[in-house]
């Protein structure tokens, strides 16, 4: 699972909602970033409740995941943008919006609600300001907790929680609550953070609900389309991978709006050409499930094939490659997309697979949902593989589904296998949890066999050997 | 002198001839699926030779430090065997492995209806999946066929610089070096073209966009034939910058364009103890 591309219909203001959801979704964006505007899903409006379900289904139809956004410039006040804040005069009606925001959230099954703080008011001083913000804060998080909707606090330029820091501090100082989560608009981090985008990405990994993706000039608050500014975009899409974020990044260009279908056009294909090669494969795969048999086999060529522990497992035996853990995660993304055909489509890939293909399929067994059919087609792969001499092969189908699955006999001889050919007995997923005074009688035969043709017996049986001969003694 | 050898069927050849291209200086080579002699039967057949081509062979040739790389496709003769054309449909499981770095053989056998769709087909294919394309021309009738294998490889789209086109002689060498196309030479004991009536034409079209090959197979065929080209060359009065542009640079830059050509040397091939798939080639096991 990786994170979904959005765009914000913020920068759409000139479309009915519905017909700025639908040039976002043709677009081939997968997620939206709606900003509760007088235009847009207007929170105050008599007509909401009926509104609500609606729109639920239009995006379920379009295929939209969806994040509240509550920066509409003059829907409370129409005189002065953004007011009132959480820190200002009038804090209530702010409080009023965002738990409008959080029920509005909840029904249509968005991700979050994001806010921002405020900028602080002429005279007042930022102690006073603070807290306001933490009062303010506090008192929508129970109702956060209620509706199962978390806020996402978003630094933004100017205002009293300017930077990821202050964000960060505030949170600790509410006692870090599940409820209250992080925003991070990354040209943001380009105009205003000591440190890069994508590094302000990493440092939020475990807290962020929501990414706004635009271009930004250090020192100059101004949304620019990808490539105007000078933000790493490559680079905060591979963090945002290697954090493991799955919620929505949505382009953010609310000064864009005259022209906003041009702008969502170039913005994906700048945001296409950017995604790391993994990210960008597991979105076709969700879009169209049978580009997997070309993407399967150019995992390799694309991430290599090394080890994922070089030091202790130089061929990658026991924990896999770099291009098996990829086309695990390729297998995930087909696994969400197509669950009806999964296992057929498993079997084919690994009967016109490669043998780095034959390993990815087996590795990626112990993470799927065991189905009747599924653990029907993968015990027959397992079985296969065992059949073979291939070592790698081999290693690749003892792990945790072998252990859940294969019977205890061909589990056996799997294990005796494994000795045989000089897999490691690490690789064998469940092995203390299996070994049985049946296979210790087959690894005694085995080392006396390899003893009396005067060859070395490998050290895995010895220690197996032990560790069952000390538990059967337990037992007596 | 390194050679890449552009098209041969190792398949069908010995851990003799290995070793003996080894020797000359063959450090990687292209294998392009074509027939076997004896017709196949079925689409199963293909699935075993296509795997081998990827998978077997690979690791044979690597056991004697030869990079091995495959083309694979539909060969035009086997197209008009209906039981053999819906191989068609597994061919872009096939398209999208490591080692496979173009579509082909492709073209015609005797330009029948079914060889056009297949051909067509195929072009298709390799445009889609980024792979260049190796044309076989005719043994029979070949001017007519070499003429109309450039007229429908012009209509597919695909740029010339991706199609790379075979067993040319003298009297086919002109239309496809006005193409745009590669052109590339089998040079063969008896038929097809012999070492100096290449070193000719090399004369004659220059170095530019030319391969040469022993599109050795199961037939009166010799892998060394292309180390013989390099060397009637140097004899004529070619540079060795000329040979290596031949014999080395320019296969790798027509397959390279398939982004999948390795070509840095095997670590210690000749010691390696290695198995494929349980088979000890190199007999007395593995130590311990």
């Amino acid at each position: 699972m990786t994170f979904r591309l959005g765009y914000g219909t913020n920068g759409f203001a000139d479309h009915r909602l519905a017909d700025a959801l639908s040039v976002i979704a043709d677009l081939g964006y997968t997620a939206v970033a709606l900003t509760l505007d007088h235009r847009h899903l207007d929170p105050y409006a008599p007509e909401l409740a009926g509104q609500l379900p609606e729109l639920a289904g239009r995006l379920d139809r379009l295929g939209l995941r969806v994040v509240v956004e509550t920066g509409a410039r003059y829907l409370l006040d129409p005189y002065r943008k953004h007011h009132p804040t959480l820190i200002s005069d009038g804090r209530e009606v702010r409080i009023d919006l965002l738990a409008r925001a959080i029920r509005i959230a909840a029904e249509l099954g968005a991700d979050c609600v994001s806010f921002f703080s405020g900028s602080v008011p002429a005279g007042l001083a930022p102690e006073h300001a603070w807290q306001r913000l933490r009062a303010g804060v506090a008192e929508l998080l129970p109702v956060a907790d209620r509706a199962g909707v978390p806020l996402g606090l978003e630094p933004e330029p100017g205002m009293l929680v300017e930077r990821l820091d202050d964000a960060l501090r505030l949170r600790t100082e509410l006692g870090e609550p599940s409820a209250l989560g992080i925003t991070l608009d990354v040209g943001h981090c380009v105009a205003v953070e000591p440190t890069s985008a994508p590094d302000c990405l990493r440092r939020a990994a475990g807290l962020l609900v929501n990414v706004q993706l635009d271009d930004m000039r250090p020192g100059v608050h101004e949304h620019l389309e990808f490539g105007a500014g000078e933000l790493d975009l490559a680079g905060c899409l591979a963090a945002l991978d290697e954090i493991g974020y799955t919620g929505v990044a949505a382009v953010e260009l609310p000064r864009h709006s005259h022209a906003g279908p041009e702008l969502a056009a170039s913005s994906i294909a700048a945001l296409r050409a950017a995604l790391p090669w993994l990210v960008r494969a597991e979105q076709q795969v969700r879009q169209r499930p049978e580009a997997i048999a070309s993407l399967f086999p150019a995992a390799g060529r694309q991430l290599g094939r090394a080890s994922l522990a070089p030091a202790t497992d130089p061929a990658g035996l026991i924990g896999g490659t770099a291009d098996d853990q990829a086309r695990i995660r390729l297998i995930g993304a087909l696994a969400a997309a197509a669950p009806d055909r999964l296992a057929a489509e498993l079997e084919t890939l690994y009967r016109y697979g490669d043998d780095a293909e034959r390993r990815g399929v087996l590795r990626a067994l112990t993470a799927l949902e065991p189905s009747t059919e599924l653990v029907t087609v993968g015990l027959e792969l397992v079985r296969d593989a065992v059949r073979s001499n291939d070592l790698r092969l081999l290693a690749a189908a003892v792990g945790e589904f072998a252990a859940g699955h294969l019977d205890q006999h061909g589990w056996r001889h799997a294990v005796l296998k494994c000795l045989f050919t000089g897999v490691p007995l690490a690789a064998v997923a469940g092995l203390h949890r299996r070994a049985d005074a049946e296979l210790a009688r087959m690894v005694t035969g085995f080392a006396e066999e390899r003893t009396a043709a005067g060859r070395s017996v490998p050290s895995d049986a010895l220690a197996l050997l032990d560790r069952l001969d000390r538990l059967e003694r337990k037992v007596a | 002198m390194r050679i890449f050898e552009p098209h041969i069927h190792m398949t069908s050849r010995t851990t003799d001839d290995y070793q003996s291209m080894y020797a000359v200086g063959v450090r990687a080579l292209v294998e392009p699926a074509f027939w076997l002699g004896q017709p196949r039967t079925s689409v199963g057949s293909f699935t075993d030779y296509f795997d081998s081509l990827i998978g077997w062979e690979r690791f044979r040739a690597g056991q004697y430090g030869i990079r091995h790389h495959c083309t694979i496709a539909l060969n035009p003769k086997e197209a008009n065997d209906p039981r053999c054309a819906p191989v068609l449909d597994v061919l872009p499981r096939y398209l999208a492995k490591d080692g496979v770095v173009a579509v082909g053989e492709i073209g015609y056998d005797s330009m029948t209806p079914a060889e056009d769709e297949a051909f067509g087909r195929q072009l298709a294919l390799a445009a889609e999946h980024g792979l260049p394309a190796l044309v076989h021309t005719p043994h029979r009738d070949k001017l007519a066929g070499t003429r109309r294998t450039l007229d429908v490889v012009a209509e597919s789209g695909l740029s010339p610089g991706r199609v790379l086109v075979d067993h040319l002689n003298e009297l086919t060498v002109r239309p496809v070096a006005e193409s745009g196309c590669w052109l590339g030479f089998s040079i063969y004991p008896d038929t097809k073209m012999d070492p100096d009536r290449m070193v000719a034409l090399l004369r004659e079209y220059g170095t530019d966009r030319v391969l040469v090959n022993s599109a050795a197979d199961w037939g009166h065929s010799d892998p060394l034939n292309t180390f013989r080209t390099g060397q009637a060359m140097l004899a004529a009065g070619f540079t060795e910058d000329q040979v290596r542009t031949v014999l080395w640079d320019n296969p790798v830059a027509f397959y390279g364009q398939s982004g999948r050509l390795v070509l840095d040397e095997l670590p210690g091939f000749s010691l390696a103890a290695d198995t494929f798939a349980g088979n000890s080639v190199l007999r007395g096991g593995r130590a311990g």
